[in-house]
């Protein structure tokens, strides 16, 4: 149970680092004006079923961040300053040292999902709203699971790379990516439309690779299987199921990868 | 069984040999030192017994297990001083020894540990707060944790105060007498000189000797200096002493009286009897044991 070890005091040290609380206590906060705002701008019906497609956007934007920010150091930087010579210096293999920093630094951003959605589930319910439990639980867990998809890239990132500036500029990248992915399907077809071949939408190819990011995913999951009011596709690789599975590869391939390459490397 | 086996270990990178064939044993219940100068692959060799380098050729085990493919167990066996180690900034002193306690499936108080290592004061402030001698203090305690059967410690004495050395010095002793094998390299010959039952040198990646300080004593030119005043000397007079029995060198100071003579110990009277006989007044006579300076400088030729 070496990996319990490490990912008791990995889960001290994230959630005591002040960057950490300001990230959770702005997905609190996001939740629950969310919420708040809900019943005002939204036609309804007022469930906590149709209010997880409502800020599924918000939480898809936020989550990824967060997930990145407390996974991109959490190797690298005590490679570079020589902590991980004390933790490795100790009967920890290399496995349990990256799975324990993972689950370590998972449990604040699960914490602050699940304080999250309990204040939003509250403030939707109270005074005009209706609670559907099993659509809600539903949609904690794939926020959830998005977010040890983000947490876990983070971390792949950071087992990865030798040098924190590499760790900083790919968890970056991966970041500015996630926010443009999600406007790609519409500027293509904007760009088509442009050129005159209105109708017959994006080619079946790009639509796939467009369906691959872990969010437009998790935005599948929301609007398939949770939303009432929210609807996918017909075609086989937008199922919700499909989309799941998507996350779950995110989550474990990525990490898996990086595992491989520092289990051989010299360190520091 | 051997604490460390050492097989032609080596490790290269690109084109630099940084280990070259290292073949060593450590028994069980030694004080072994491991000394020679900064960059000689002492701490290569160490950092592969940790599994922090992967030898590029050979093999290490610790207690019969393989460092690298058996590495979590071959740890299991260790507390480690390790090089170019940080120490969690925001973790305090006794939370880092908690760390090592659960780690390592021990039960001691971290209080005691604390205050063995002389910081028994400072176990409550965050370790961002110590200095380099505290910090070095705080990890040698996170290395007694758990009794180890092999404790080994790169440079342990850095950035200590004499004072501080010596107290390191006496808890090696006492681990020691406990049972376990102590391993530490160091550059600097007078720490290891003064608790070592066996020293290797390291020079360029290679083992140069293996030895007891005494062995190694006794393999350079007999162990003892002879400094010896003379009223007048010639150069058939030195040539002559270079030729007696058990001498092995023999040569004139700068201030033209002084005679320096390393030899065996049993040699000393048949070179004063030599001047005597060569109608040399010896006016003044001393002898010295060879240091390990002298050793280090004859085996590195670097001082």
């Amino acid at each position: 149970m070496s990996w319990l070890v490490i990912a008791r005091q990995e889960a001290w040290l994230t959630a005591t680092a002040r960057s950490v609380r300001l990230l959770a206590g702005l997905l609190v906060l996001v939740c629950a004006v969310g919420a708040y705002v809900f019943p005002v701008f939204d036609p309804g019906p007022h469930t906590t079923a149709h209010f997880g497609g409502y800020v599924s956007g918000w939480l898809g934007t936020l989550v990824p961040l967060i997930g990145l920010v407390v996974g991109y150091n959490a190797v690298v930087g005590e490679r570079r300053s020589g902590a991980l010579a004390l933790s490795l210096s100790l009967p920890h293999g290399r496995r349990d040292v990256v799975f324990g920093k993972l689950l370590g630094r998972l449990a604040p951003v699960v914490a602050a999902i699940v304080a999250g959605a309990l204040i939003a589930g509250a403030l939707v319910v109270y005074p005009f709203g209706e609670l559907a439990l099993a659509p809600f639980l539903a949609f904690v867990g794939a926020t959830i699971t998005l977010g040890v998809v983000y947490t876990a890239l983070g971390v792949a990132i950071s087992t990865f790379v030798a040098t924190k500036t590499r760790a900083t500029v790919a968890a970056f990248g991966v970041y500015v990516l996630v926010v443009v992915w999600t406007e790609l399907e519409a500027a293509i077809e904007l760009a088509l439309a442009s050129i005159g071949s209105p109708g017959e939408g994006v080619p079946t190819a790009v639509e796939v690779l467009l369906a691959l990011e872990p969010t437009t995913a998790y935005d599948r999951i929301v609007a398939g299987a949770i939303d009432p009011a929210g609807s996918v596709g017909d075609a086989w690789y937008l199922d919700e199921w499909v989309a799941l599975a998507l996350l779950v590869l995110w989550a474990t391939v990525p990490l898996a990868i990086a595992y491989r390459r520092f289990a051989g490397v010299d360190l520091p | 069984m051997a604490a460390i086996e050492a097989t032609e270990l080596s490790k290269r990178y690109g084109t630099l040999i940084a280990l070259d064939r290292v073949d060593l044993t450590v028994e069980e219940g030694e004080i072994f030192g491991f000394l020679g100068p900064n960059g000689a692959g002492k701490s290569t060799f160490i950092n592969a017994l940790l599994d922090f380098v992967k030898p590029t050729h050979g093999s290490v085990s610790v207690f019969g297990q393989d460092c690298q493919a058996d590495s979590v167990r071959a740890r299991e066996h260790l507390g480690v001083l390790p090089e170019g180690y940080s120490v969690y900034d925001r973790l305090t002193g006794r939370q880092h020894l908690e760390y090592a306690i659960r780690s390592k499936g021990a039960d001691e108080d971290p209080v005691d540990v604390l205050e063995r290592v002389g910081i028994r004061e400072a176990g409550d402030r965050k370790a961002s707060e110590y200095s380099k001698g505290m910090a070095q203090r705080l990890v040698l305690g996170m290395a007694l944790v758990g009794e180890p059967d092999l404790l080994l410690l790169d440079e342990p004495t850095t950035g200590l105060d004499p004072n501080g050395a010596a107290e390191i010095r006496e808890i090696l002793r006492e681990e020691n007498e406990r049972g376990a094998t102590i391993f530490f390299s160091s550059h600097i010959l007078e720490q290891v000189q003064a608790v070592c039952d066996r020293v290797a040198i390291l020079q360029d990646g290679s083992v140069v000797a293996v030895d007891t300080i005494q062995g190694l004593r006794e393999a350079l030119g007999g162990g003892t200096k002879l400094v010896v005043t003379v009223d007048r000397t010639e150069p058939s007079i030195l040539e002559s002493i270079r030729g007696l029995e058990g001498v092995e060198t023999a040569w004139l100071d700068e201030d033209g009286e002084t005679v320096e003579i390393t030899c065996r110990n049993d040699a000393k009277m048949d070179v004063l009897v030599a001047f005597h006989d060569a109608g040399v007044d010896v006016v003044n006579f001393r002898t010295e044991e060879a240091s390990l300076e002298d050793m280090f400088v004859e085996y590195t030729g670097r001082r």
